[in-house]
């Protein structure tokens, strides 16, 4: 894969897991679901899920690049994705169902 | 306002003198001593004053913190001058 | 003092957040800038808006270059009283020379070092500088500021205040604090993961400023705790000048000892020797740099000792592929081009420096990083800004009703360090682009207008601040806000324009031609325009709307 694509895909991956993250609190979950409680699985399948796509961005990152110029991508792509995450909650929190279309 | 002992602009003397003082003491006495124990003069320099700017961070922090101000005073610029002094010591043995 | 250890944070945080979170400010806001200093230069200098280029041929366009360099009359005059007797007439010998490059400069950057023999400080030489275009060797005109290399790049770490490393010493402190506000702020903040992703604009503008001021602290944490300290790493030698003063033996002995061992001689022979070919030295680098897998762009050439036996060449590759301030120098004897010495793989502390340095000067090549890097630095202006409105939010109704101003003057300064620093920008800008090409005589240096225009507009903006503050102190929201933020609606979008008229690249031209740096420019200055008017319109609405809340409170309170 080409740079620029794994480098869009980390930043991707920063984003929805983050949301995934924040999807498994309850006070976000109800921001964007309505105020109907998350089962104990929810949670803990958002938690892994919200893991495992930062973990799979923090391995592009290190495709694309050399390992320390990486690890400075994929911290500031975290914070990037946890802005983006925090500004959707606050302005449009039911885009972030996009993160979860089965709901 | 009176300046007494419990004045903020003692802490603040504290964190920002006394912190400096035993920063300079840290990184003096660091550099002579690794330079002693083969150390290239400039990565002594640089590894010290990257571990100084954090001990000064934690003193600057402390010296808020911390119930006894005289403490304060005493570990910083007791610590300044005896580092310091014992960089000058290994400085005087090597040069 | 205080009663417990939370207090103790709190009160660290507010006041030296509030006294040096001007300075930082200014800081993390031309910081930012600075992440794209070569582009504002191509912006401010039309001259030099073509395509980076890679350092020329010494041996045909450099040397005659190096060779026609002089010392200015206002180099010669500040160095005056650091010689014993006058000024020499002539500057026959040169001491070091050299052309600095990196993967964003069209233009090059030359600067030569002659000897002084009656200097005070026989180490001492006196300098004179050069920008040529690298494709055929003709001069710039020298009275060009670069305007984001030379004054808002400087701006962020010295303040452009140079007496005694001043502006240093202030920076420097301020990033101290800023290292202290952080770890005090962890401890205050009570639910830093509860309310990671919290921002209410819905709710009080006390609420919502202060989650703007966590949200923004919080996620960009490691950015503002590493960008503060590698900066004081990066002066260290000023900060703690411990190798200059009191282990100065040390660090004499230390050189002799590390010039025989390099073989690099650190004094002339005073023997006169020729200059072989320059560019086979550079072409020999090259092929030594790719047998080891490694891009081979020369970054910094330098040649010391010029014209002696003793001279040597220095080529260094420019590290565009690594954090790291990699230069994997390669060293030549001057005369005959015979190799002296190849610069060792660097130990651990030395690729730990330099990963520190190099991930703050960044020279690598990685535009993601770099506009990550952008919204760091604004992250950190908003969460500064977001505690001085903080500061102002909790405290304005008491200060309204106990008649103190303290409140009306933090936030004049808060409206001058956030628009008013916008606004300052913008003016140097506009005074770049009016400024005619040549002054009349008797004229101030273009770059020293440029300048004026800089601070000029900054003091207008905080003295407009001042004078509109006054609703402040009745606990309201001042109209400098709002007004402020017209004025970059206006002024930003009239810069794009005065580029237009001026040099002839409008957006259509530089877009279609993908000149990214000027391109780029003027669409950053558009959308400041346009979110200058946003917030203009919602400190509108907010403005409309708080008497409205103040009167229904005091009605309920009376009720």
């Amino acid at each position: 894969m080409p740079e620029i694509m794994m480098l869009s895909v980390a930043m991707l991956a920063s984003i929805a897991g983050m949301g995934w993250l924040a999807l498994a609190m309850e006070a976000h979950w109800g921001q964007v679901f309505g105020p109907h409680a998350q089962r104990p699985r929810t949670i803990r399948g958002l938690r892994v899920g919200g893991g495992l796509a930062l973990a799979l961005s923090l391995g592009l990152c290190l495709g694309a690049d050399h390992p320390s110029m990486a690890a400075l991508v994929w911290i500031m792509t975290l914070a990037a994705g946890a802005l983006a995450v925090a500004f959707t909650l606050s302005w449009r929190p039911g885009l972030l169902r996009v993160l979860l279309p089965g709901i | 306002m009176r300046i007494t002992g419990h004045h903020p602009l003692w802490r603040i003397a504290a964190a920002v003198l006394g912190g400096y003082a035993f920063t300079w003491g840290f990184i003096a006495l660091g550099m002579a001593g690794a330079f002693a124990l083969g150390m290239s003069f400039h990565d002594a320099e640089h590894l010290t004053a990257i571990i100084g700017f954090l001990i000064y961070l934690v003193l600057f922090l402390w010296a808020f913190a911390a119930r006894s101000l005289a403490r304060v005073w005493a570990v910083t610029a007791g610590g300044a001058l005896v580092m310091a002094g014992a960089a000058s010591l290994i400085q005087h043995q090597l040069t | 003092m205080f009663q417990s250890f939370r207090l103790s944070m709190a009160w660290l945080h507010t006041w030296f957040g509030l006294t040096l979170g001007f300075v930082l400010m200014v800081v993390f806001f031309f910081g930012a800038l600075s992440v794209f200093d070569r582009e504002i230069d191509r912006w401010a200098v039309p001259q030099s808006r073509f395509e980076p280029q890679p350092i020329p041929s010494f041996d045909k366009i450099l040397r005659p270059v190096f060779e026609q360099m002089q010392p200015t009359q206002e180099a010669i005059a500040e160095m005056a009283p650091r010689v014993n007797g006058p000024m020499p007439e002539t500057y026959p010998v040169i001491e070091r020379m050299g052309a600095y490059t990196t993967h964003r400069d069209p233009v090059l950057n030359l600067f030569i070092g002659f000897d002084v023999p009656n200097a005070k400080d026989p180490e001492e030489a006196i300098w004179a500088y050069r920008t040529i275009d690298p494709r055929n060797g003709a001069s710039l005109p020298d009275d060009r500021l670069k305007i984001g290399s030379e004054f808002f790049y400087p701006l962020h770490y010295s303040l452009n205040l140079h007496w005694r490393d001043i502006g240093t010493w202030i920076v420097g402190s301020a990033a101290l604090v800023m290292l202290a506000a952080l770890v005090s702020g962890v401890v205050m903040h009570r639910k830093i993961f509860r309310e990671f992703f919290t921002f209410r604009p819905g709710k009080t503008s006390q609420r919502s400023v202060l989650d703007l001021h966590n949200l923004t602290g919080v996620v960009a944490l490691p950015f503002h705790f590493f960008f503060a300290l590698t900066g004081l790493v990066i002066f260290a030698g000023i900060y703690f000048p411990v190798g200059h003063t009191q282990l100065d033996p040390l660090h004499e002995m230390s050189e002799r000892l590390e010039a025989a061992e390099t073989g690099l001689p650190h004094d002339r022979a005073g023997v006169a020797a020729p200059l072989a070919s320059v560019d086979a030295m550079v072409a020999d680098a090259q092929r030594r740099w790719h047998e080891k897998g490694m891009a081979g762009e020369v970054g910094f050439l330098t040649l010391q000792h010029v014209g002696d036996a003793n001279g040597y060449v220095s080529v260094y590759r420019a590290g565009t592929d690594r954090i790291a301030l990699t230069g994997e120098g390669i060293h030549y004897k001057a005369a005959t081009g015979e190799l002296l010495r190849e610069d060792p793989a660097p130990g651990f502390v030395d690729n730990l420096n330099e990963f520190l340095t190099g991930l703050h000067l960044q020279h690598f090549r990685h535009w993601l990083l770099r506009w990550l890097y952008v919204l760091g630095g604004l992250t950190g202006c908003v969460c500064i800004a977001t505690g001085f409105i903080f500061f102002v939010e909790k405290r304005k109704r008491q200060h309204a009703k106990q008649g103190i101003q303290g409140a009306r003057l933090v936030d004049a300064l808060a409206v001058t360090t956030v628009t008013g620093m916008v606004l300052a920008a913008l003016g140097m800008l506009i005074a770049n682009k009016l400024l005619p090409d040549s002054l009349p005589a008797g004229w101030p240096p273009r770059g020293d207008l440029e300048q004026y225009a800089f601070w000029g507009s900054w003091l207008l903006a905080f003295i407009h601040a001042l004078a509109r503050s006054g609703p402040v102190a009745a606990g309201r929201l001042s109209p400098a806000w709002a007004e402020q933020c017209r004025a970059i609606a206006v002024l930003a979008p009239l810069a794009v324009l005065l580029n237009w008229i001026i040099t002839g690249d409008h957006l259509l031209r530089t877009l279609s031609a993908l000149y990214w740096p000027v391109a780029g420019l003027d669409l950053c200055l558009l959308a400041s325009a346009g979110v200058a008017l946003l917030a203009a319109a919602k400190l509108k609405r907010r403005a409309l709307a708080a008497p409205a809340i103040d009167t229904a409170k005091r009605e309920a309170a009376h009720a």
